[in-house]
């Protein structure tokens, strides 16, 4: 794992309220490195999230809207954050009650890091 | 919830498919393309499995949603239309149908196929109201054109809707098959979406649409008392696929309803498939930033969903609380219609 990739998992999972942190390969849906949570699978996670992104950035582009930048998923039990400009993309599964700004700082400088 | 193929099954169907591109294979392989965000493949896997089996009426009706997503509404109408005539009681086709011609103001194609949906499948909630929206609108359609012609006698034309070619649902169209007829040559207007055609800043004397304020709901302005915001673009309200229901946005003088209902169909189905899967409980929204907007789509009751669109760069927590007021403005319009 490089130095830029650890470094930038460190700083994401260290955020309160953060449960998982991945850095995935968006075009074949699986993690690059992880932090992940109690019973976190994380190639179900990297398999899903980089679906749900590369449909939507498909979604948005057909319509005209650019590139995505970021995908923000709220439920019932927490957030699922993603984002990316490349082939890297930033996964961040969080706490409902987590400080959502935070992480979002933390995923731009992550994003940033990766490009 | 229903897990996806394997990749044996993926395997299997393709060599299936490569020996014939006709087999019964080519559906569940496109379906699996179109899922995996594939839609190009999908599309090219279809429309060539189409050219051997013609008559494959599921194969239509993929076809029309791939076309949909891929924001071409008219070649999905076409599939659909095709699908009608294959299987007149097909409710996928009827509904597909229904809001595609209510989008463009024709309402009386809008009703006889909604009213088709409705027969084949009397539960659907966005089919009710659909033909909620439409009955309101002949209402108003109605009580306009009374108004008209007391106000200028007989010399008046009797009003019809914006892109309305009988200017009513024809309940005795029902037993018709599907036609083409009314979108072969659209006129300009009819070629806007109703929200959008009700949006026109200049109206002749003869539009018998009610005026700002003049206390009836128009579906395109559910979303108005938003509007002053500066950050703030356009509403939606939607069924699950997409198809607008109410509201309108436009961008740079331009409609992006229909564009917009593309993406968030797509992005609804994907992330309740994504929190069902990860077990992280119902969703409850989505925040999509692009480079040139952020959209905040929420789940309302009856499998529908209100889509709030803003500038690129709008604090997120304005988008949020903006959407919680779409969703009151939402629910607020659906109690109105008696549904």
């Amino acid at each position: 794992m490089s130095d830029v990739v650890a470094s930038t998992l460190d700083r994401l999972s260290h955020v309160p309220g953060v449960r998982s942190a991945l850095i995935v390969d968006a075009e074949a849906g699986v993690p690059v490195a992880s932090e992940l949570g109690t019973g976190a699978s994380g190639t179900a996670v990297a398999a899903l999230t980089a679906s749900l992104f590369r449909r939507t950035d498909q979604a948005v582009r057909d319509a005209a809207l650019g590139g995505l930048g970021s995908f923000q998923l709220e439920t019932e039990e927490g957030h699922v954050v993603v984002a990316g400009r490349r082939e890297l993309i930033v996964v961040v599964i969080a706490d409902r009650d987590a400080q959502l700004g935070l992480i979002r700082l933390e995923i731009d400088r992550a994003v940033e890091a990766l490009q | 919830m229903r897990n996806g193929p394997g990749t044996a099954d993926l395997q299997r169907w393709s060599e299936e498919v490569a020996r014939d591109p006709g087999s019964p294979s080519f559906l569940p392989l496109a379906e699996a393309y179109r899922r995996m965000g594939k839609t190009e493949a999908a599309l090219r896997l279809c429309l060539r499995g189409l050219e051997r089996s013609p008559g494959s009426v599921d194969g239509h009706l993929l076809l029309a949603r791939i076309y949909l997503e891929l924001g071409d509404r008219e070649r999905a109408a076409d599939e659909w239309a095709v699908t009608a005539r294959l299987d007149p009681d097909n409710f996928d086709a009827h509904r597909g149908l229904g809001f595609f011609h209510l989008e463009r103001g024709e309402y009386s194609s809008a009703g006889r196929h909604l009213e088709r949906a409705a027969l084949a499948r009397p539960g659907d909630p966005a089919v009710q109201e659909a033909l909620s929206v439409l009955r309101r609108h002949q209402a108003r359609s109605s009580a306009a054109s009374r108004g008209a012609a007391a106000t200028n006698g007989a010399r008046s034309p009797e009003p019809t809707p914006p892109g309305t070619q009988n200017g009513a649902v024809a309940g005795s169209a029902l037993a018709q098959p599907a036609d083409r007829a009314e979108t072969a040559t659209p006129s300009a207007a009819a070629l806007q979406p109703a929200a959008e055609a009700a949006e026109e800043p200049e109206r002749s004397p003869a539009d018998a649409r009610p005026a700002r304020g003049a206390g009836v709901r128009d579906p395109a302005r559910v979303f108005e008392p938003l509007s002053t915001e500066a950050p703030f673009i356009g509403a939606l309200l939607l069924d699950e696929r997409g198809l607008v229901l109410a509201g309108s946005v436009r961008e740079g003088g331009m409609t992006r309803s229909e564009a917009l209902g593309a993406v968030v169909g797509p992005a609804a189905e994907e992330a309740a498939r994504t929190a069902a899967l990860l077990s992280i409980g119902a969703w409850r929204g989505i925040l999509i930033e692009t480079d040139r907007a952020l959209l905040h789509v929420a789940p309302l009751e009856r499998d529908l969903l209100v889509l709030v669109a803003a500038e690129r760069g709008t604090p997120v927590g304005w988008a949020l609380r903006t959407a919680e007021r779409a969703g009151d403005l939402a629910r607020q319009f659906l109690a109105e219609g008696g549904a």
